[in-house]
């Protein structure tokens, strides 16, 4: 089913690890050249950055191409003529990423992968312009236009199966967000099916993984796993994963009770916090980064959001609470793990142990440094409204208040 | 193979001592499994959320709190942070050194953050430099500059060039391609004088590690400031010509120090910038498209025999 072979993922694997563990100088420069002669590949990489602007440019010619076609050759196409050229060059990109990885060897190397991208954009608009009509919106929930979200999020599945690609299994999981709205008006119905979904995907990709421990699929299914346990967890948080989310954050309109059976309201808040708790558990016990991360993330999420479920409001220094049980909780854990042995307690150290992690940090501190923290300062709260204090623009790093 | 399996054969041949594949079959299980960096980010989250909810607090409960109150707290923040920094902090050294506690990055970091807050609210309600915000800002960039080299520290020199670019006129997160010349000028003035400083400070030695920081961030100044003036409807063949020496430059610097980014930016500022100016007069959506096409595959092959030439001399 997976368009590389194994030996070859695994000969690309075996090479990162080998730099990674000669720039932590785990192995001499004699011994990295060595062994790296023993981890060639045929497959055709490149580095993040060209990667990405490959995509891009691939993704421009596509686009025009597409347009071009158009133009030329259809003046005034039926929305049917319109889905059909679509899903045509759907099958045409997805042969073409399909070439690009079995002619000419691309791995991870923007193009391919662009056209796999491409290909899912087209099937999912050439057969709503074919059999819809083109509007995708309707008034009543309509079953059979699920079929687009349907299609989008089984080719998202295969094209992550096929190529390896992480962020199709997010688009996946996208699509199926917007299901049952097709199948069902009730609010409290499609939260649960969502979330329903998601844990029969978790539960599968559960019983597959076993078979890939410390091989080269293993971090692609814990990023999956990491991704299931938090989509579950936001299909779940009421507070969240409405679609009137960006209404609530500007207008500061946080939904209650009544919008959902109390029972099932209720019932979502007891899961949020059950959940973070189980994620992390899991991942800890699995010493599964994402895993662990992702329920990092959703207890994070539910301190945030506690306090609007229970209908209780906000206070200014919330935030300052927060940053400090963070940064109590960062410096236990350090201390606890430091005091130990070696500095390894339970299999599990503070300390560096991968080149990758400074590499990260190099240019997280550059990046997040220009972020200055007036760009996630809610404004004055309305009691107060006579006295302006608006935060320091980025520009004076946060310095150049704007009283 | 598994590079387990990998791991053992390298033993058994004698290509690593069997201490190293004891480490190494270790590390490929996640045993020790490190949690470096997610403790690093808990702790940036941390302090972030801390200023900010203490930005929102003070915004809001000034009044009831009152200016006495608000700059105590304020000034004992600031002045536990720098005692913690300068007490903790190992001799200066013009080379990359290692912190003295795990924490102390974020110390430095929060103690910036919260100089910034407590400058500005004095300003605020005291008009202390009389509303001449220029000369705060550059005393904060200098003071952050400071921090940076002193106690080696990345995130307060990102503040330090955003700070200095707020004395430049420029915010860098909130950048608008529609500045008008002035902030062009100063833009200009900025990169130069960053990269110039950035430049010296590497050939003196001092923390070098730091270059790549000012580089980065003077090119995607320089690359903007260009692009905006390209933007003009008016007088923007200078700045077209301006913009395609930096991306030869640019793509130069990239290929001959093997910094991908610096091709990648090259790449894209220069395709952004001369698709506008080809196509700003044309209405034919067959040239436009047509363009795209063929001006997008010359891209795709470059790049792709760039990133041939970077695979073989690697």
């Amino acid at each position: 089913m997976r368009i590389y072979s194994a030996s070859t993922e695994e000969t690309l694997r075996a090479r990162k690890l080998l730099a990674d563990w000669a720039s932590e100088g785990f192995l001499t420069k004699e011994q990295y050249q060595l062994l790296r002669q023993e981890t060639v590949s045929e497959l055709r990489t490149t580095n993040i950055y060209l990667r990405v602007v490959l995509f891009f440019f691939t993704l421009i010619i596509v686009g025009a191409a597409t347009a071009l076609f158009f133009v030329v050759f259809l003046s005034h196409p039926s929305e049917r003529t319109i889905g059909v050229v679509l899903l045509f060059f759907g099958a045409v990109c997805y042969a073409a990423a399909e070439a690009a990885v079995s002619q000419a060897r691309l791995y991870r190397y923007g193009i391919e992968e662009a056209l796999a991208v491409c290909s899912v954009a087209f099937l999912c608009a050439g057969i709503q312009f074919a059999l819809f009509s083109g509007g995708l919106f309707s008034a009543k929930p309509d079953a059979a236009q699920s079929l687009v979200p349907a299609t989008g999020a089984v080719f998202s599945l295969w094209i992550w199966r096929r190529f390896g690609l992480s962020y199709a299994f997010l688009a996946s999981m996208i699509f199926v967000v917007f299901l049952p709205g097709y199948w069902t008006s009730s609010h409290s119905a499609q939260h649960v099916i969502v979330a329903l979904l998601f844990a029969a995907g978790l539960a599968s990709a559960s019983a597959v993984r076993s078979r890939h421990r410390f091989d080269y699929l293993d971090e692609s299914y814990s990023l999956v796993e990491a991704l299931l346990w938090l989509g579950m967890y936001l299909a779940m948080n009421l507070q969240l994963s409405s679609l009137h989310l960006l209404e609530q954050q500007w207008w500061g309109i946080a939904r209650t009770a009544s919008e959902f059976p109390r029972p099932f309201y209720w019932t979502t808040w007891v899961l949020i916090w059950c959940l973070p708790p189980i994620i992390l558990a899991h991942g800890i016990r699995q010493r599964d980064r994402f895993v662990i991360a992702a329920g990092a993330v959703a207890g994070i999420l539910t301190l945030a959001c506690n306090k609007p479920y229970l209908g209780w409001q906000r206070h200014t220094w919330d935030p300052m609470l927060l940053g400090i049980l963070l940064t109590s909780v960062a410096v236990f854990i350090r201390r606890w793990l430091a005091r130990a042995a070696g500095g390894i307690r339970h299999g599990f150290t503070a300390q560096r142990l991968s080149g990758k992690d400074k590499q990260w940090m190099n240019v997280g501190s550059t990046a997040l440094g220009l972020l200055s923290p007036d760009s996630i300062t809610p404004s004055p709260q309305a009691s107060n409204s006579d006295f302006r204090f608006g935060g320091g623009r980025s520009g004076g790093g946060g310095a150049s208040s704007n009283f | 193979m598994t590079i387990l399996a990998r791991l053992e054969r390298w033993k058994e041949q004698s290509k690593i001592s069997p201490e190293q594949h004891a480490l190494l079959a270790g590390l490929s299980r996640g045993e020790p499994f490190s949690l470096f960096l997610e403790l690093n980010i808990l702790l940036y989250a941390g302090v972030l959320a801390f200023v900010a909810g203490l930005g929102w607090t003070v915004s809001t409960w000034s009044q009831q709190l009152g200016d006495v109150l608000i700059l105590t707290i304020l000034s004992i923040l600031l002045a536990s942070c720098f005692w913690y920094c300068f007490s903790r902090a190992p001799a200066w050294s013009p080379a990359e050194t290692p912190v003295p506690a795990p924490i102390f990055d974020y110390v430095v970091y929060l103690g910036s953050l919260v100089w910034s807050l407590e400058l500005g609210y004095l300003e605020k309600r005291f008009h202390v430099l009389s509303g001449q915000l220029d000369f705060y800002l550059l005393a904060t960039a200098a003071l952050f500059f400071f921090f940076a080299y002193r106690f080696d520290n990345r995130f307060v020199l990102s503040l330090g060039l955003s700070a200095l670019a707020g004395w430049f006129g420029i915010a860098i997160s909130r950048w608008s391609p529609h500045q008008d010349a002035a902030y062009r000028q100063y833009a200009l003035l900025y990169c130069l004088l960053v990269g110039i400083g950035g430049t010296l400070l590497q050939r003196r030695g001092l923390k070098p590690h730091f270059f790549a920081t000012y580089l980065n961030i003077v090119a995607n100044v320089l690359f903007w400031t260009l692009l905006s003036g390209v933007f003009n409807r008016e007088g923007y063949g200078v700045w077209l010509l301006a913009l395609l020496i930096a991306c030869g430059a640019s793509l130069a610097w990239g290929l001959v120090r093997r910094q991908f980014a610096f091709v990648a930016y090259a790449a894209v500022y220069g395709y952004v910038g001369v698709s506008w100016r080809v196509l700003f007069e044309v209405k034919d959506d067959t040239a436009i498209f047509g363009y795209f096409v063929i001006t997008g595959v010359a891209m795709l092959v470059s790049l792709v025999l760039i990133g041939r030439r970077f695979a073989r001399s690697a």
